[in-house]
């Protein structure tokens, strides 16, 4: 998609490798890193996040704008991105499908929305602002969910797809998360994957996931599930190569581990273009 | 139902201080029958146990990250009464701020008016020593001043050095003598003496520290955060003291707060003194 071009094999910067990304020695072409562990004064995050802009395209990627609550806009929040892009100049910006605050309070998770005519027109409005304040088009991702509701009268995939045109967004198609939220409420990933707008997926997401008893949930502490990788292999036949991440957030194995995880979604990516 | 709607009910559920289930049940029966109403359930999860997913962890990933963030306030208090906190502190002061590192920000003052601290009224003072600490950390950067640049000034300038302390750096007034317990040493009283005692906290390259200070440096300390002249520091010294054993003290203040960084460069025009 025009505005995201294929930066190869990233991986989602933390703390543990913080010293790697800035010294460069991480061996990965991109990294992405959570917006809010950046919008801070100074110190060691800001430090880091310049060094490893010296030495790789960076990615932000927010949890908090909420571009599906019904609170307004976070206009703070919106020219706190806006400086932190001057500064580190990203690849792009990203953040999820989904509401986080209602009331001036912040839930600090991504909670999903109802699929309605009424809330597509809602998010729809709020990622245009949100692109015409920061100047540029973002990607959209979609979340792992655990609930659906009564009164949606689209799939979540027809949403994006709806999302994408009338917004002018770009999405980021995270197919772990199609993987869970189809085991949580029993659809068929393969329609989903096969839904999205190819077109429009300027990023992919693989990450891993826990098995509880009666759910799925999207912990980012496992490898990528194989059914995943399936999943990334069909997104791809249609998206053709896209810059492609891995996130891993807790029990973080060695950087040599996570790198070769990254790398193997990178070919998969690749593969594509054979 | 509309989206407003939808997002009330689902805040109002999902951030209760009880579970879904329990606080359905507080409702009555049709509580219950309007959740299922607009949530989707199945055989394997029903409407509730669905919200209470994110019920679960909303609550827990706040309460794990002031875990990591409060660990001495979490030794002190336990496990269990550091979870009630918790719970009280997210129903009192529920996170407003996009970032989850401020999500505990103000639990050190919460705690000084909870039942949890009502028996030791100092875990609040250290729980803010340890919130003071964590806050510097990724506070604004200013580059310090070092010794030997100071020394290079000429005696007849320094009347005119400006002193600024650096933007990471604190000053707590606190009603306890904590550092025992922060230290957690064997032979720390099992309540802190009662006396008033000031620490300064402040970061120096990317390392955090901490030190109690007297009161006259503390109010010295005070003034150079907003900014003066080092004959103002000396005229604050010379209150019972003549005017050389003042410079000598004002001195040695400069250069203990030089070696700790605690002293902005100068300005961008680089100069260290007023202009005459």
């Amino acid at each position: 998609m025009e505005g995201f071009p294929n930066l190869g094999c990233g991986l989602g910067l933390r703390p543990p490798h913080y010293g790697a990304a800035a010294r460069g020695h991480i061996g990965v072409d991109w990294l992405e890193v959570i917006t809010e562990n950046f919008m801070v004064e100074g110190g060691n995050p800001r430090r880091v996040l310049r060094a490893a802009r010296a030495h790789y395209p960076i990615v932000l990627h927010g949890v908090s704008m909420s571009l599906g609550s019904v609170d307004p806009l976070d206009d703070r929040y919106l020219d706190r991105l806006a400086a932190l892009a001057d500064e580190i100049e990203p690849a792009w910006i990203s953040d999820h499908l989904c509401w986080s605050s209602f009331g001036g309070h912040t839930g600090h998770d991504l909670w999903p929305l109802p699929y309605t005519e009424e809330a597509l027109a809602h998010v729809a409005a709020r990622v245009a602002r949100v692109q015409e304040r920061l100047g540029r088009r973002i990607l959209v991702e979609n979340v792992s969910s655990y609930l659906t509701f009564r009164h949606s009268t689209v799939t979540e995939w027809e949403f994006l797809d709806a999302l994408a045109a009338r917004a002018d967004c770009g999405l980021l198609l995270d197919v772990n998360n199609v993987h869970v939220s189809a085991q949580n409420h029993g659809f068929d990933a393969a329609a989903f994957v096969d839904g999205v707008p190819a077109a429009r997926v300027g990023q992919l997401h693989v990450a891993g996931h826990r098995r509880e008893p009666t759910h799925l949930l999207d912990t980012h502490d496992h490898p990528v599930a194989d059914a995943v990788w399936e999943l990334q292999r069909r997104a791809v036949a249609r998206t053709g190569p896209v810059a492609t991440l891995l996130e891993r957030d807790d029990d973080i194995p060695p950087l040599e581990e996570l790198v070769a995880e990254a790398r193997r979604a990178s070919a998969i990516a690749l593969g594509a273009a054979a | 139902m509309k989206l407003a709607e939808l997002e009330a009910r689902f805040y109002a559920l999902v951030t209760a201080p009880e579970s879904v289930a329990k606080t359905l049940a507080a409702l009555g029966p049709e509580a219950r029958r309007e959740v299922e109403a607009f949530v989707a359930g199945d055989g394997r999860l029903s409407a509730v146990e669905r919200l209470d997913v994110y019920a679960g962890m909303y609550f827990f990933r706040i309460r794990d990250v002031l875990r990591d963030e409060y660990p001495r306030t979490l030794a002190l208090l336990g496990e269990t009464a550091f979870h009630n906190l918790v719970t009280d502190y997210l129903a009192g002061c529920p996170p407003a701020h996009p970032s989850l590192r401020e999500a505990g920000a103000r639990l050190p003052l919460f705690l000084g008016a909870h039942a949890a601290a009502r028996e030791r009224p100092w875990l609040a003072e250290l729980a803010r020593l340890e919130r003071t600490r964590l806050e510097l950390v990724d506070a604004a950067d200013a580059a310090a001043v070092t010794l030997q640049a100071l020394e290079q000034i000429p005696a007849p300038q320094f009347p005119a050095l400006r002193l600024v302390r650096v933007p990471a750096s604190v000053l707590l007034a606190n009603h306890f003598a904590l550092l025992p317990q922060w230290r957690g040493s064997e032979d720390a009283p099992e309540t802190p003496e009662a006396r008033p005692e000031t620490l300064l906290v402040w970061r120096r390259d990317l390392d955090v520290f901490h030190r109690a200070i007297d009161a006259e440096e503390a109010e010295c300390l005070e003034r150079v955060g907003g900014g003066i002249a080092f004959a103002e520091l000396c005229a604050r010294l010379a209150i019972g003291r003549t005017d050389e054993v003042a410079a000598v003290r004002a001195f040695e203040l400069v250069a203990r707060w030089a070696a700790d960084g605690l002293l902005c460069e100068p300005a961008a025009d680089g100069r260290l003194c007023e202009p005459d």
